[in-house]
């Protein structure tokens, strides 16, 4: 069992296209002996080829990783700032000390005619 | 019998005029008015006079407000003065979560110009904005003429609506005031005995029976009070007509004792040396 979880991972790594040709020849020759690794590996390929579909690239050589970048994490910045200050101003604009406007327009004044 | 003017007659009256100086009276006269969607109300009016340098202590209660001010005349020349106000106010603004009011307290002075008779507004809650059609105003109008002599502060009010309270107070700060004394001993009191007392002036020794045949000579004297320690207090000038007597042995010697009190007529009791109780009841000297 143990055995088979460690040709998993190798099956894995294969996939993702990180091993050497030695260890591939290694694999392909565990796989031509082992039902079990065989299937795992038939089952690992047929979820990444849904992937890559629902992806919008059926004819995929790889799954394509999201890839964030620069742009998407100055808006990620941009918007949470945003709404953090519009929610600052709501939360003291109607949870904060009462009192507003001008402390001279609450005072007493005397008027002349 | 017919009275003639004789110059020596004359002559007295135009020296007592100069050296008492020509006094005059002052008058506030003062008018709370509401408005109700423009149509205007008066809630309240009053009146308070006295001698030129009485001040008017004006409070006024609401739903929502408390305001406190003491007017009083500076600056008073032949046609103008200025009008001088110290607010305490109190507002609330709202509620705690706990349900307890939130009060907002200031305290600010006012000053303005005015001449003599003309009706000035007072805004207690600051101007209303111009698309506020509610609002409550006081009116005051301060008037002075002479008076041949000296006289005493008198103060009038009457509230129309309850929806509001009011008070109006003459402030004077007396520089004379009559004392009536009396000296107990056991079960014997002496006859009252009334002393015309300068305030912070200097002390005056007299002589009152006491017991079946005995006499004792005291030291009287008149002072202000020690300033309040509320800043309240002291802009209201709630303590105007405090004194406090002091009373001694002559030539200073032996301890000093002082009861403090207002100008109200009330007795107060002050244990002396020995087993002798004085007791002084301090009011305002009458008009002469």
């Amino acid at each position: 069992m143990e055995k088979h979880t460690e040709w998993q991972r190798q099956i894995e790594a294969e996939i993702e296209g990180e091993l050497s040709l030695a260890d591939r020849a290694v694999l392909a020759r565990h796989l031509a002996s082992c039902a079990h690794c065989a299937g795992a590996r038939a089952s690992h390929l047929e979820l990444r080829a849904a992937l890559a579909s629902a992806s919008g690239d059926p004819h995929a050589r790889v799954v394509p990783k999201h890839d964030i970048g620069r742009r998407g994490v100055a808006i990620a910045v941009i918007l949470a700032l945003a709404i953090g200050l519009t929610g600052g101003w709501l939360v003291h604009r109607y949870w904060s000390a009462p009192g507003a406007g001008s402390l001279e327009g609450s005072r007493a004044a005397i008027v002349a005619p | 019998m017919r009275r003639s003017w004789r110059p020596e007659r004359v002559a007295i009256v135009a020296v007592l005029l100069l050296t008492q100086g020509v006094t005059s009276r002052v008058e506030y006269d003062v008018t709370v008015v509401a408005s109700y969607g423009g149509d205007r109300r008066v809630l309240a009016t009053g009146r308070v006079s006295g001698p030129q340098e009485t001040g008017l202590r004006l409070a006024l209660h609401t739903d929502s407000a408390d305001v406190a001010a003491l007017f009083g005349v500076e600056h008073p020349a032949e046609s103008t003065f200025t009008l001088v106000g110290d607010f305490f106010t109190e507002r609330q603004l709202a509620r705690s979560r706990r349900g307890l009011p939130l009060i907002e307290q200031d305290s600010y002075q006012r000053a303005m110009p005015l001449k003599w008779g003309t009706r000035a507004r007072i805004f207690p809650l600051g101007v209303p904005r111009p698309n506020v059609v509610d609002s409550l105003w006081v009116e005051i109008a301060v008037t002075r003429s002479p008076t041949g002599a000296l006289i005493k502060p008198s103060e009038s009010a009457t509230v129309v609506d309850s929806s509001i309270g009011m008070s109006l107070e003459a402030v004077v700060r007396p520089r004379r005031a009559v004392v009536w004394l009396t000296l107990i001993r056991g079960d014997t009191a002496s006859p009252p005995r009334r002393l015309d007392l300068l305030v912070d002036a200097a002390a005056r020794t007299i002589e009152l029976p006491v017991g079946a045949r005995g006499r004792r000579r005291l030291e009287f004297a008149l002072a202000r009070s020690e300033p309040s320690p509320f800043k309240r207090d002291r802009v209201l000038a709630l303590d105007a007509d405090v004194v406090c007597l002091r009373v001694g042995e002559p030539g200073g010697t032996g301890p000093v004792r002082s009861t403090c009190g207002r100008l109200n007529n009330v007795a107060r009791r002050l244990p002396l040396e020995g087993d002798d109780t004085l007791v002084a009841t301090i009011s305002w000297p009458g008009a002469r």
